[in-house]
């Protein structure tokens, strides 16, 4: 009791000055907040803009559809841009459904045994994995063990391995956001697990699955180190033959032509290489701009 | 219902599949990385000495005038070394230059030649004996040891020589896993001297008085002073290879190459944690404000363009640091730092930060956002401004959670190649003690060092297999950071419940 002799209790002047002080900090620190989010948002605007700026000069039908000319001094970049939808595809179409089927077990069959918490530790572990781990690999195993040289399939492979954790824990969290009364719904209909998986769930989480596979493979395409190790040249002025040849031969593509522009110095003109820079950020941004306006009308269309 | 489970059978395969898949893939990227990795240690040690014999005190070259000190350019050493048959490089005499006899030497100082490994001295045939003696390289298991053959010409009118030694250009004794010694085999008949036994690897460079001794006839050659050179391996290949990779310097293509990643490993490191200090605060700073503050119709536009930064490639990114930044970098640095090219480690770090800052913002603001709403409406009841509601409850709820991101956003820093590549310099050097002069200086990771070193080396050799190594390196580093991080965003779920 002796204690609290010794307390002085602030007079409700004090106190109003107090929380004057508290309300002035708390509003410069939200003015602190409010700059830091404009500027860093105007920063990567500013960023985007300087590329297409610098990337737009070169731009034109020509250089978007001719082969390179006179050493890449001229002439267009169709090849490597080729390359990279080609690369895109291929990979699209190996990650997909075992991304899919993937994420399906991670959220549907799983459960929380301690297989299952593996499982996802490893996914996790893969979605933080260096690209050029993933360059590695493929290197060791899909070029030197596989096909003996750099080509389109050990890039695919590579490139699905590398698409593939993202592709998982998007799938899983899409299925995850179907609420769970769809799926009693379900069951008390009498359907069996897989059928309640098939006709229900995967419907609804279809536009957060699209979402996930197209924006990692999106940045699969933009990726150079993985190719840079298995599936690149440097440039090509070939026609492209459809044919079984094309899948042992390596290919052309965007990030590996500005990677080994880089390396080989100054042979290609900086106003070129702004427009390749441009056309690869373009084409990644486009893919990413389709994903999200399928999430959007998605979620119009959503009803819970 | 028991045809419909059949029918359903192969897509619940499937789907068991390809939850197995997924840890296959780790264990196989593991497996092959390791597998691969393998040929480092069928790495080679070579190392190389060379011997000359000289007048006591060293006399003007009759043909040019000079004083040859240096035993590497000494026309007269001889190279004795376990080496790259026909990659010398230094000259390439190894092939096509037998003993000169002593007609060839008129004119010369005295001279010592080196020959081959033979059984026994009796054996020594006069045609197989050249200068240099440059054998295949062998793993550190095995030793080798040549023999040195001494001897003056008949015009040398001292009563003594000397035999130099010195290590071969870039061969360092100390990085080397053998025993080297050189000692007296045989005095020639009428010279006293004690047997002598010099351990090269402490005496790296030296030389002993000798009486001198004339070859009369081309015969004679042979029956001087002998020497040898014994290499003994101290450490097997294995324990000698992974000593080497934990060594300062990163030199693969020297001739005798030194594959220490131990500066790559740390620049890495540096150049992650500079732009952590530097995305961290902001990032974090932006992700309070999109979870706490803006309000909704703000962030719906800010958040599609924070995104789309992080689907900017990063191939991208770097050419927009080497032509946008780096020149900005040197303006205005050049004069402080004394930098000269804008590729360095403060520009990497820079453009590293910026790359890091979408994965930041929107982890941070994940985990902020899990802060359930009771607490925020809590701490508004208690008269909480806030400032205060952000710091003192939002904040610490949140911490397991920040701390996740900045270990996500740690290791994404350590995988990232093409700007690091585009933008470091390229040079493999240990990190100053001085910190301003390390950020000034070009630098080099591990990432990059792979994939540049990767489009020019021999596959399945000893430099392919320590790229692998590193690639192991990284691999596990990274693994262990994301594991990390994922326990702690666990642990966010489970506070938030």
């Amino acid at each position: 009791m002796a204690s609290i002799v010794g307390v002085k209790f602030p007079t409700p002047d004090q106190v109003a000055g107090r929380d004057r002080l508290r309300k002035r900090a708390s509003l410069a620190y939200e003015g602190w907040l409010w700059i830091i989010g404009i500027t860093i948002s105007i920063a990567i605007l500013a960023l985007i803009l300087t590329i297409a700026a610098k990337g737009l000069p070169a731009m034109s039908w020509e250089f978007l559809s001719a082969a390179p000319k006179e050493g890449m001094k001229e002439g267009g970049i169709w090849p490597m841009l080729r390359g990279s939808i080609l690369l895109m595809a291929g990979t699209l179409i190996i990650v997909l459904p075992v991304g899919v089927f993937g994420g399906i077990f991670l959220s549907e069959y799983a459960g929380t045994s301690r297989f299952a918490y593996t499982v996802r530790a490893c996914v996790v572990a893969l979605a933080g994995t260096p690209s050029v781990i993933y360059g590695l690999f493929g290197l060791a195993v899909f070029v030197l063990l596989l096909t003996k040289h750099t080509s389109l399939v050990a890039g695919w492979l590579t490139l699905a391995m590398f698409a593939l954790p993202v592709i998982v824990l998007t799938t899983e969290s899409a299925i995850k956001s179907v609420p769970e009364s769809f799926v009693e719904a379900g069951v008390s209909l009498g359907m069996s697990k897989w059928q309640v998986i098939r006709r229900v769930v995967l419907p609804s989480a279809i536009p957060g699955i699209v979402t996930g596979v197209v924006l990692s493979t999106g940045r699969a395409a933009g990726e150079a180190p993985p190719i840079l190790l298995t599936a690149g040249i440097y440039y090509s002025t070939a026609q492209l033959s459809f044919d079984f040849e094309m899948l042992k031969k390596p290919v052309a593509n965007l990030p590996y032509h500005l990677a080994e522009g880089y390396r080989q110095g100054s042979v290609i003109p900086e106003k070129i290489i702004w427009g390749t820079c441009l056309t690869l950020m373009l084409l990644v941004l486009l893919i990413n701009l389709a994903a999200i306006i399928v999430r959007a009308k998605a979620r119009r269309k959503q009803t819970w | 219902m028991k045809r419909n489970r059949l029918r359903e059978l192969p897509a619940v395969a499937l789907v068991y599949f390809s939850g197995a898949l997924i840890l296959l893939v780790v264990v196989a990227i593991f497996y092959y990385l390791a597998h691969e990795a393998r040929y480092a240690f069928d790495r080679p040690f070579p190392y190389g000495y060379r011997f000359s014999l000289q007048p006591p005190v060293l006399e003007p070259d009759p043909y040019t005038g000079e004083i040859v000190d240096d035993l590497t350019v000494d026309p007269n050493a001889s190279l004795l070394a376990a080496n790259f048959e026909g990659e010398d490089g230094v000259d390439d005499k190894e092939q096509s230059a037998p003993m000169p006899t002593l007609a060839e030497l008129e004119g010369y100082h005295p001279f010592g030649t080196g020959s081959a490994v033979i059984a026994t001295l009796e054996d020594v045939n006069l045609d197989g004996l050249y200068r240099d003696n440059w054998k295949k390289a062998k793993p550190a298991s095995q030793g080798d040891s040549f023999y040195l053959f001494a001897f003056a010409t008949p015009e040398y009118d001292k009563p003594t020589m000397k035999l130099a030694w010195g290590p071969d250009a870039a061969f360092s004794a100390k990085d080397c896993p053998y025993d080297i010694r050189l000692r007296l085999v045989r005095a020639p008949e009428g010279v006293e001297l004690d047997p002598f036994d010099i351990d090269l690897v402490k005496h790296e460079q030296g030389a002993i008085e000798l009486p001198a001794w004339i070859a009369k006839t081309d015969a004679d050659r042979t029956s001087g002073y002998v020497f040898e050179m014994i290499a003994t391996p101290t450490k097997s290949n294995f324990v000698a290879t992974i000593i080497g990779f934990f060594k300062t310097d990163w030199a693969p293509t020297l001739q005798y190459p030194r594959y220490g990643f131990v500066p790559l490993l740390l620049s890495t490191m540096l150049m992650s944690f500079v732009a952590l200090l530097i995305a961290v605060p902001i990032g974090l700073a932006c992700a309070t404000y999109l979870a706490e503050i803006a309000p909704v119709r703000v962030r719906e536009w800010l958040k599609p363009i924070i995104e789309m930064l992080a689907s900017i490639p990063t191939v991208v990114l770097g050419y927009f640091g080497l032509m946008i930044v780096a020149p900005g970098i040197v303006k205005v640095f050049s004069e402080s730092l004394g930098m000269t090219s804008g590729r360095s480690f403060v520009t990497a770090s820079l453009v590293l930060a910026f790359l890091l800052l979408p994965t930041i913002i929107s982890i941070g603001e994940d985990a902020l956002r899990a802060v359930p709403n009771l607490m925020r409406e809590g701490a508004s009841a208690l008269g909480f401004t806030t400032r205060e509601t952000i710091k003192k409850v939002v904040m610490p709820t949140a911490r397991a959670g920040i701390v996740a991101t900045v270990l996500l956003g740690f290791a994404r820093a350590i995988g990232e190649t093409m700007i690091i590549w585009i933008l470091s310099g390229g040079t493999a050097v240990m990190p100053s003690a001085n910190p301003i002069k390390t950020l000034a200086a070009p630098t080099r990771g591990m990432t990059d060092t792979i994939a540049i070193e990767m489009g020019n080396v021999e596959f399945e050799g000893a430099h392919y297999g320590h790229l692998f190594m590193i690639g192991l390196a990284l691999f596990l580093v990274t693994l262990v950071i994301n594991l990390a991080g994922y326990a702690y965003g666990r642990k966010r779920k489970w506070l938030a419940s």
